[in-house]
């Protein structure tokens, strides 16, 4: 198993990390959002028809993030917390661990930190791209769509910056709760109420892990307080046990907890089993998407173990569980991104893909690997979803792949497109962007790691074919002939979807694309540059900017062994250090998941439609991309094995509680008449009198019985 | 003078009632309204005079002999878990009133007369300190409610009324051969009769283990009944969905109650021993019933019936915080009583507000209501949301400690230093995992509801015309106002619960210290010394 010597050691050093009080101030960075949920309230009574909720958002979402950058600047070693208030505390005795307590209050330090700058900033900025693309919705949605984002802004703070499990759960159910409303914005389309519902549900499976963790974590530890519970000799001690392997000294009390947190993991982060909600999420407005469903809420399971990861690492198989479950959905979804048509869609199984990376991250303890491809991806999965979002803006939600072609000649589509390529490159993992040293961080690690290469090959395969699936979106849309087909929706509101796709509008009918404002490109284009810039950040200090941020974190761990007795530092790969073995290996894998894009789905293509090449191959296949396409058919394996089930058992249910339980209630309602003879006099004088009867005669023999019991006791 | 808030809490109802009965049909409901208002005085009175530093102690304690040679007397007095139940009743009294405003449109007199009396029952119930005063405003209570049913329901109003009546009154009848005999047994002690609670609960504990199990089953037929646990519940669902609207919410906001305020007054206070030995059971029972309920709602096609059976699902949670006889469970679930009365409550006058305008409640023929009614649709989710459990709002924070008393509440756990925060107690992690599944299940069935409802396509019953309700298409500001206190309620409580908790912590901590128990002998291998010579559960056997 894994050697946790060294890791151990750093933070027994670092762990009585003094606790600072932050400022004041800091408690604005969650009150803005609040501000603005107030405020979109108020405009929403009051009827406001403009958009002005919007730009009140983005203001307040501005101001945020440019507190967050303050708390980034003045912030140094350790934590540093802020008390809102007693939000519940109760005690039965004066001992450890008989009081509860958990503050309505805020604990910052590093990993923190790095959380909430891309939040406030993404999350500002796709407020203002939202202002453009909800337009349609002004007077309609447009105050409830605003009420929303700014909750779940709220709501991820609240999870991030929480002081203690209880917060952070807080902001998990809330985080949730904003998701289900705004996958369920277009609320008239039976879908997207299907999709909201199944996200909802889902999430509560995982829910009910953490909350059960969170129990066990209080039961056993005594505190749910991260300054203390992390810093308890307790957790010391077991982390001690852990680095010399003596695993059975840890009671299995301790152990278990991380079996639980990593439930709820799965469920937010969309991982096996749990992942089916993610992709019927992207029937939620694509900025919805592009902030929740991408870049920001579905992270919070990587924040979540990056967080308690003390407590996954006194635990054998915590972490390799992590590592495993991340890296078979990262293969999973990959595959079926591979054989889906709608863009949106694939991009929605690149995030489930790419958030199995940082998951296998965090199982080979490269959390600072992790922690960048978080980042990383935050920012060219954003882009992603928003060029997609600007597609399905402007082509009437036109989201098929074969009904798209050329859109960089098309007027007024150079911005998409170019932001489109520069995501497309780092999510390909294209050398020398930022999603290709990000990923090679984790890729490195879990060939170093001992008993994990296997994950490695594995995690090395997906990038390849995620390198073909995200050209062949950027090949088949962006490039080629110019032809294209709107869809047949106007952001849904009004008009409920019909089933006559929109086959009959063509290019030439009449249908012009409504090219991005100023908004969506603005948006558009500072992503990009931030996309680009964030490779950058590798080379800052010693293991890139993100180690230094979550260095004085509980994320923190040491890969590398720097200490005495590390057996990471002497690793190689093939012959070479493993970082730059895996620059040239991945960069090669890439380029030819590239090139098989380009092979299959650009070169000889003549219409949108038809690409011979691919089309020949997916034929060679026979019928498993077609199995790929309907998703592996997982969908319809839950319904036979859990929902089906269930709903099967409830009508069982209700039946006996008719039959059975009531049944047996009447009979013993019944049984008096049948017994007086009386069955057939009137209802209600006489049943009440027998009722009556009745009910002193059971009494009477119940004292009865009871007295005898003292007889003879 | 603040010795008659309490009693001033109790008869005020009772006078407005009569008022209502003497003067002329029209104006009922407003004097109804006044009425309620103004009884709601006193009770307000008590919540800012009570001594939250002393919440466990009985204040404004006041008695009156009646026939002195059988112990009987009239005595009240209330503690802190009693204050905020009458705190509920007293909230719930006028906005049933508003709520009912238009929906009774024929016998309005009788109608809120019996809604007053019902009223000073209620809050009788839960000042109560001796065994007359609590037997008989239990018992009244069915009265006002049978007619209130048998009257003013829907269809089948007849059927539901009777059943409710006789089942309930068949449970509390032998409830009452158990306290009867309670009392006989403390006669015998004492030498004379008495029927003070303080007496009673002085020398129920010296039962034996066989006798407490028997006078336990015998108040549980009782109070199991009226919660209601799983499998005396088919009550419940028919009496709700015939009830009228203010009748459902009284009924699911305090009537409930007085089965779980029952166990814990009465079968926690008095056979201890018993509760420890029979916990298990309880717990399965509850357990069952979140399931089993939940489930059922699930398939249900009557809203009114689906709200119905949620309840039988929550209560069971707030039973499973009683029986894990620990501080977080028995916080938990007497928070649970009011927030659950508060949501539920809301959730049954929305779905009134509802029926008065569409005159259904099949959720075949209704759907998709935001796009016509969306503040109302805005209510719906709130509330659907409270009684979820989402963090934020109350019923979170009553159901996470159910839940969190039950996982602590358990002897393999607590020993020692080695789990500082477990409590001991006969139920533990498993019983947590299963209820935990109601988690599941309650968003399972509360999002099919407002999917239904409130999202999709509208969807109205054929031939509907929105002018022939007499009422606004969407809420209308009366409306609006029955509904506002409730859902500030439910967020500020949901956020902070302090006020709630300084009036409950005390007087639960004196109920769990009556216990001091120790892990049976077989479990404590590794336990530390417990400082204590209390009983030994399995003493007896």
């Amino acid at each position: 198993m894994l050697d946790l010597a060294p890791i151990a050691m750093t933070l027994a050093a670092d762990s009585p990390a003094a606790v600072a009080s932050a400022p004041a101030w800091v408690m604005l960075i969650p009150a803005m959002p609040m501000i603005g949920v107030v405020l979109c309230t108020l405009m929403s009574i009051m009827g406001v028809r403009s958009k002005l909720p919007a730009f009140v958002t983005v203001a307040c979402l501005a101001v945020s993030f440019l507190l967050t950058v303050f708390m980034f600047t003045g912030h140094s070693e350790g934590w540093a917390t802020a008390v809102g208030w007693e939000w519940l505390h109760y005690s039965w005795g004066d001992g450890n661990g008989q009081n509860f307590t958990a503050n309505f209050a805020f604990a910052v330090d590093g990993l923190t930190i790095l959380w909430m700058l891309f939040v406030t900033g993404l999350a500002t900025l796709i407020a203002l791209y939202a202002s453009e693309y909800m337009a349609t919705d002004v007077g309609q949605g447009y105050n409830r769509f605003f009420i929303a984002f700014n909750l779940f802004v709220f709501s991820m703070a609240c999870l991030v910056m929480g002081s203690n499990l209880l917060m952070l759960y807080l902001g998990w159910e809330g985080v949730g709760l904003c998701s289900y409303l705004l996958i369920g914005y277009y609320y008239k389309k039976p879908e997207a109420v299907a999709a909201a519902k199944k996200a909802f549900i889902v999430n509560r499976i995982g829910d009910v892990g953490l909350a059960l963790g969170v129990y066990l974590a209080f039961v056993h530890f005594g505190t749910i307080e991260y300054t203390e519970l992390f810093a308890s000799e307790k957790l010391q001690g077991y982390l001690h046990d852990a680095a010399e392997g003596h695993w059975s000294h840890i009671p299995w009390q301790a152990s278990a907890i991380p079996l639980f947190l990593m439930v709820g993991a799965f469920g937010k982060s969309a991982q096996l089993p749990l992942y089916v909600w993610l992709p019927d999420a992207m029937e939620g407005p694509t900025p919805v998407s592009a902030l929740i469903h991408a870049a920001t809420m579905v992270t919070a399971g990587v924040y979540l173990i990056a967080r308690t990861y003390p407590l996954f690492q006194v635990s054998e198989i915590a972490l390799p569980i992590v590592a495993w479950v991340g890296t078979l959905t990262a293969l999973l979804a990959a595959t079926i991104g591979m054989a889906q048509f709608d863009i949106k869609r694939i991009m929605a199984y690149s995030t489930v893909s790419q958030l199995g990376y940082m998951f296998a991250g965090l199982g080979v303890m490269t959390s600072v690997g992790a922690g960048f491809h978080v980042l990383t991806h935050a920012f060219f999965k954003a882009l992603l979803f928003l060029a997609c979002g600007a597609v399905m803006h402007g082509f009437a939600g036109q989201l098929d792949l074969r009904k798209l072609s050329g859109l960089w000649k098309v007027p007024g589509w150079r911005i998409v497109t170019i932001g489109m390529f520069v995501g497309c490159l780092n999510l390909a993992g294209f050398p020398l962007t930022a999603g290709f040293f990000s990923k090679d961080m984790i890729l490195a690690e879990a060939f170093v790691t001992p008993g994990f290469a296997l994950i490695g090959w594995i995690l090395l395969f997906t990038a390849g074919l995620t390198a073909y699936y995200t050209f062949r979106v950027f090949f088949r849309v962006f490039v080629g002939p110019v032809e294209y087909h709107a869809g047949d929706d106007h952001h849904g509101d009004d008009h409920a979807h019909d089933d006559s796709h929109g086959d009959d509008h063509d290019a030439g009918h009449g249908f012009h694309p409504h090219a991005p404002g100023w908004a969506i490109n603005f948006v558009l284009a500072t992503l990009a540059v931030c996309s680009i810039v964030a490779a950058g950040l590798y080379f800052i200090g010693d293991h890139g900017w993100v180690a230094g941020m979550i260095h004085d974190s509980t994320a923190h761990i040491d890969p590398h062994g720097d200490e005495a007795g590390g057996s990471h530092g002497s690793a190689a790969l093939f012959g070479l250090d493993p970082h730059k073995a895996m620059y040239y290996i991945s960069s090669v894998v890439g380029i030819v998941g590239i090139i098989f894009a380009y092979a299959f789905h650009l070169h000889g293509r003549k219409s949108a439609g038809e690409a011979p090449a691919a089309d020949a191959f997916k034929a060679a296949l026979g019928p498993i991309p077609r199995w790929a396409e309907n998703k592996w058919y997982v969908d319809e394996l839950y319904q036979f094995l859990f929902r089906g089930p269930l709903l099967v058992l409830s009508h069982i249910f209700r039946y006996v509680d008719m039959l059975l339980v009531d049944g047996l209630v009447n009979l013993m309602g019944w049984l008096p008449y049948a017994v007086g003879g009386r069955l057939r006099r009137g209802q209600d004088g006489v049943l009440q009198s027998y009722a009556a009867s009745m009910a002193g005669g059971l009494a009477l023999f119940l004292l009865v019985i009871l007295l005898l019991v003292n007889q003879s006791a | 003078m603040s010795q008659m808030l309490l009693p001033g809490a109790i008869l005020l109802p009772l006078v407005f009632a009569a008022l209502v009965a003497l003067l002329p049909q029209e104006r009922a409901r407003s004097l109804a309204l006044v009425g309620m208002l103004i009884s709601a005085i006193p009770v307000l009175g008590l919540l800012f005079s009570f001594d939250y530093a002393h919440a466990a102690d009985f204040q404004f304690a006041g008695s009156m002999q009646w026939i002195a040679e059988f112990g009987l007397e009239v005595s009240v007095g209330i503690d802190g878990v009693s204050l905020l139940l009458i705190a509920l009743t007293g909230l719930l009294g006028p906005l049933c009133v508003l709520g009912s405003w238009t929906a009774i449109k024929d016998r309005t007199r009788l109608f809120f007369t019996w809604l007053l009396i019902l009223q000073a029952a209620m809050i009788g119930v839960f000042a109560a300190r001796d065994l007359l005063v609590f037997y008989v405003c239990f018992e009244f209570t069915l009265v006002p409610m049978f007619i209130l049913i048998n009257v003013f329901g829907s269809t089948n109003r007849k059927a539901a009324a009777i059943k409710f009546f006789i089942y309930t009154f068949t449970g509390s009848m032998i409830a009452l051969a158990g306290l009867v005999y309670l009392a006989m047994h403390t006669a015998d002690a004492i030498g004379h009769w008495t029927f003070a609670l303080d007496d009673l609960m002085l020398h129920a504990s010296t039962m034996s283990g066989t006798e407490q199990a028997w006078v336990m089953a015998a108040m549980l037929a009782g109070f199991a009944v009226k919660v209601p646990l799983f499998p005396f519940h088919t009550w419940l669902p028919l009496a709700h969905t015939e009830a009228p609207t203010a009748g459902s919410v009284i009924l699911a906001g305090v009537l409930l109650k007085l089965g779980t305020y029952g166990i814990y007054r009465f079968v926690l206070g008095f056979v201890p021993l018993a509760v420890v030995e029979h916990a298990p059971l309880l717990a399965t029972l509850s357990i069952i019933g979140i399931v089993y309920a939940g489930l059922i709602c699930w398939v249900q096609t009557d809203v009114k019936k689906l709200v119905a059976y949620s309840s039988v699902s929550h209560l069971g949670f707030c039973v499973l915080g009683l029986v894990a006889v620990n501080t977080t469970g028995l916080s938990g679930s007497v928070l649970y009583m009011l927030n659950h009365g508060l949501s539920t409550g809301a959730l049954f006058l929305l779905i009134g507000f509802m029926y008065e305008r569409y005159h259904t409640r099949d959720m075949g023929q209704i759907g998709g209501l935001a796009a016509k009614m969306p503040v109302w649709a805005s209510f719906m989710v709130f509330f659907t949301m409270a009684s979820v459990g989402l963090p934020g709002l109350n019923g979170f924070i009553s159901e996470f400690l159910c839940l969190l008393g039950t996982f602590q509440s358990s002897f393999g756990l607590a020993a020692g230093d080695a789990n500082p925060g477990a409590t001991p107690g006969a139920l533990g992690p498993w019983f947590a995992l299963f209820a935990a599944t109601g988690m599941v299940i309650a968003a399972i069935y509360l999002l099919y509801m407002v999917g239904k409802v409130v999202w999709g396509p509208l969807v109205e019953p054929e031939g509907h015309d929105d002018s022939h309700t007499g009422l606004p298409i969407d809420l209308s500001a009366r409306e609006i106002t029955t509904l506002m206190p409730l859902a500030i309620a439910c967020l500020v409580f949901g956020l902070y619960p302090k006020p709630l908790m300084q009036a409950i912590e005390a007087p639960v901590n004196s109920v769990v210290a009556s216990y001091e128990l120790e892990a049976p002998a077989a479990t404590i291998e590794h336990a530390e010394p417990h400082d204590s010579g209390a009983s030994e559960p399995e003493a007896d056997h």
